[in-house]
């Protein structure tokens, strides 16, 4: 479903952000892919999701170049971002429409989608106030469904799990769940071992730019916790 | 096609007066949406009378044929360099960036997208003044219903062409400050020359004609304005087909219209990616030692943190510091050229002793330095951030004693530098010069301390982007206007009164209604610290 071929990115004077970055999630995958603040994680999902340009190396998502058919991968994919910047007059149901209108969605559908998603974040009676008045874990609530309303095959998310109150964190956990056995993928970043290490099959683990550690998560954990493996690889 | 309608739509939505007096739960957000529509409707209203008088003036003076001409230069004028300015922010490194490029819309639409946001939420304005212009025209010219139409229609295209040139200005800025590891610098500084570069155009400009022997064409801004369309031809195009009912002038200005919007999105959406990559991230040098760090008074750090504020964003510097850059440069310019010179340039060898000009000196240097007050924008420009300040053991009134002490530290060694050169070109006595110099300083406490009343009467945090508390937020348009007025009819005053009273007195007189205007200003910021008028909370 996503595969990273050695990609890499620099910002200026040659310092890689990401180096030489190998990455591969198939359909059923919940990867965690994690790492110390400013290891390199957000530039690459930002390069994974068409926000960020890159000079070396090739990212696929459902078989189709991120730089040469962005359109193809963009349509599979959903994106949310650590700290969603959401058009802050419009109201939830605004922004909800403005997205299924982008990804072409029929009425009804959407209309059941915003249902059952809002209702799972208990967030339907409050998708009439304008998001400016919404708190961080609302409008990360409304992000989420807005990811979700065109059913994505490949869903990538950079910290999704904060400001979430309890029963959304769990709401989102399962949700995870049910894509993957659905044959969709999900790729995220998170600093919460614990539930990576509840949640994922496969992890990676960046740091300086590069992978130092990946696989399934018994091979990568070999029987002890993923924060013992993480502090052990950081090393 | 159907994706960019959506999210042209949704821009619209999304910054639109109605949609939050509609949906806000919030009761001084819309009561402050409401009175932004109000005052907006005001702005309209001065702008339409002061174009049909314009054009009266014209009419009664037999040049009522030029009106179109003057229309079309106005138009274009105003659209070039509103858009320039909006470029950075709108069109580039925005605040929705992320999500917006995340969804399946091509980058050459989503820039399109941006420019015509850019382009229907000016297009009110133009249309006022160019709708103004034809009431006017038609006073005198009494044009055929057609011509009418066709006026409107032409309107409605002609702002596009120079906000196009100003949007690839923009571009081309953007792109070479994308291949530079400090971008901000580069694109702030490319800005700035190309505006100084504007600005003093008009001088390069008039020596062209000179050297044509075209002097004599110049005698009027009538004559000045018919030649300049006769220069950019999609002006005249304009004046053509609202005169002539010229059919393929229509066609022409339509034509290239279309012609040139489909090549710059071609040739911006092919690196749109590329730029705004370069312009949102920053590599982290990861290389700071920890050395020994200073303290600082608690002014001085908020001070210190506007001047990063400033240095830290494009159109903050080139809208905040352009006034002292300008002001310097007239200044250095004045000293190496000679003050008598620059008069003479500046009022095209009219026959006068440049001498009479001497007392207005502080107001000329203070007409560019006033232009804008950071104190005017930066209680807004906090923003999401000024949580920060809020939950810190700040007193209201240090923050905006600190973002004042900033102002001032900007200001008054522009002026006085610059009212030193200009009093040792003009021959100005020691006495006057020392005179002029204070009264520079007291100006620029005024401009200080009126800007900051403005800023913080009229604080908004809830901004997008923030080009729209720079560039069009109420404080800034509220300080900007009677400032203006009150500057520029100053300086007819102090000449007409300077050829009169002694120079000396009169500038004394300036000095003290200069310093009682800023002390009252600063009891009133003091005031608002203590009032429920500055925001206690954002949501």
């Amino acid at each position: 479903m996503l595969e990273i071929k050695n990609y890499s990115k620099s910002y200026g004077e040659g310092k890689k952000a990401a180096d030489n970055v190998n990455i591969t999630v198939e359909s059923g995958d919940i990867y965690g892919f994690i790492g110390h603040n400013g290891a390199g994680k957000s530039t690459t999902i930002r390069a994974v999701v068409g926000v960020l340009d890159f000079e070396e190396g090739e990212i696929f998502i459902d078989g189709h170049s991120v730089k040469k058919e962005p359109m193809e991968c963009k349509r599979v994919t959903a994106y949310i971002p650590d700290n969603p910047d959401l058009y802050e007059n419009l109201t939830g149901i605004q922004y909800l429409n403005f997205v299924a209108d982008v990804f072409d969605i029929d009425e009804a559908e959407r209309a059941q989608r915003i249902k059952k998603y809002g209702e799972a974040f208990e967030i339907t009676s409050a998708l009439g106030d304008q998001i400016s008045s919404y708190s961080h874990g609302m409008k990360q609530k409304v992000a989420i469904i807005s990811a979700l309303i065109h059913e994505p095959k490949l869903m990538v998310l950079d910290e999704p799990f904060v400001g979430l109150d309890p029963k959304s964190t769990f709401t989102l956990k399962e949700i995870m769940r049910d894509m993957c056995n659905h044959g969709a993928a999900v790729f995220f970043s998170t600093h919460v071992l614990d539930v990576a290490e509840k949640l994922c099959n496969k992890v990676a683990i960046i740091k300086q730019g590069r992978i130092i550690a990946s696989g399934t998560m018994e091979e990568l954990t070999e029987g002890h916790s993923l924060e013992e493996t993480f502090l052990e690889a950081d090393q | 096609m159907k994706n960019a309608l959506i999210l042209l739509k949704t821009l619209l939505l999304s910054t639109s007066r109605r949609n939050i007096i509609k949906y806000s739960t919030d009761k001084k957000k819309k009561k402050r949406a409401r009175g932004g529509q109000v005052g907006v409707a005001v702005i309209f209203v001065m702008i339409m009378a002061y174009s049909i008088v314009a054009c009266v003036g014209y009419g009664r003076y037999g040049m009522a044929a030029s009106i179109p001409a003057l229309c079309a230069v106005l138009l274009s004028g105003l659209a070039f360099f509103f858009t320039f300015f909006s470029t950075n922010g709108y069109l580039f490194n925005f605040k929705e960036y992320d999500m917006l490029m995340s969804l399946p819309i091509e980058d050459s639409m989503v820039a399109a997208c941006k420019f015509m946001y850019m382009y229907i939420k000016s297009l009110p304005w133009y249309l006022s003044i160019s709708l103004s212009m034809l009431i006017g025209y038609a006073i005198f010219a009494h044009p055929g219903i057609l011509i009418c139409v066709l006026w409107v229609i032409l309107s409605l295209i002609l702002p596009i062409i120079p906000m196009l040139a100003a949007s690839f200005l923009g571009f081309l800025v953007a792109r070479v400050s994308a291949g530079f590891k400090k971008t901000n610098i580069i694109q702030t500084v490319l800005t700035m020359v190309f505006v100084i570069l504007c600005f003093f155009s008009r001088f390069f400009v008039e020596a062209l004609f000179e050297n044509g022997k075209a002097q004599a064409t110049l005698t009027n801004a009538s004559e000045a304005t018919e030649r300049f369309t006769g220069v950019y031809l999609p002006a005249g195009w304009f004046a053509e087909a609202v005169t002539k009912g010229s059919i393929s002038s229509t066609l022409l200005l339509t034509g290239v219209t279309i012609l040139l919007f489909a090549l710059v999105f071609r040739f911006v959406g092919r690196s749109y990616r590329n730029i705004n990559s370069a312009l949102k991230n920053h590599a982290a040098a990861k290389s700071y030692k920890m050395s020994a760090v200073k303290k600082k008074s608690l002014l001085w750090t908020i001070a210190y943190k506007e001047f990063k504020r400033l240095t830290g964003s494009t159109p903050y510097m080139v809208n905040g510091a352009m006034g002292e850059i300008l002001a310097l440069v007239l200044g250095v310019a004045t000293l190496v050229v000679g003050f008598d010179r620059i008069v003479a340039m500046v009022t095209d060898n009219a026959p006068f002793d440049p001498g009479i000009l001497t007392p207005a000196i502080p107001f000329i240097i203070y007409f560019f330095i006033g232009m804008m007050a950071t104190t005017t924008c930066s209680p807004s420009l906090e923003g999401k951030n000024y949580w920060i300040l809020q939950s810190m053991p700040i007193e209201k009134k240090t923050i905006w004693q600190g973002k004042m002490l900033f102002n001032l530290c900007l200001t008054v060694p522009v002026s006085v530098v610059s009212t030193l050169c200009m009093c040792i070109s003009a021959k100005v006595s020691p006495v006057d010069t020392l005179l002029f110099v204070i009264l520079g300083i007291a100006l620029c406490f005024f401009s200080t301390t009126w800007g900051c009343v403005c800023g913080v009467k009229h604080m908004r945090l809830d901004w997008e982007n923030e080009v729209e508390v720079i560039k069009q937020g109420a404080g800034v348009t509220i300080y900007l206007l009677p400032n203006m007025f009150v500057v520029m009819g100053l300086t007819v005053l102090v000449v007409i009164l300077g050829m009169k009273v002694s120079v000396e007195l009169m500038t004394l007189l300036f000095i003290l209604i200069a310093s009682v205007l800023a002390a009252v200003s600063y009891l009133w910021v003091l005031s608002l610290a203590k009032s429920e008028n500055a925001p206690k909370k954002m949501k």
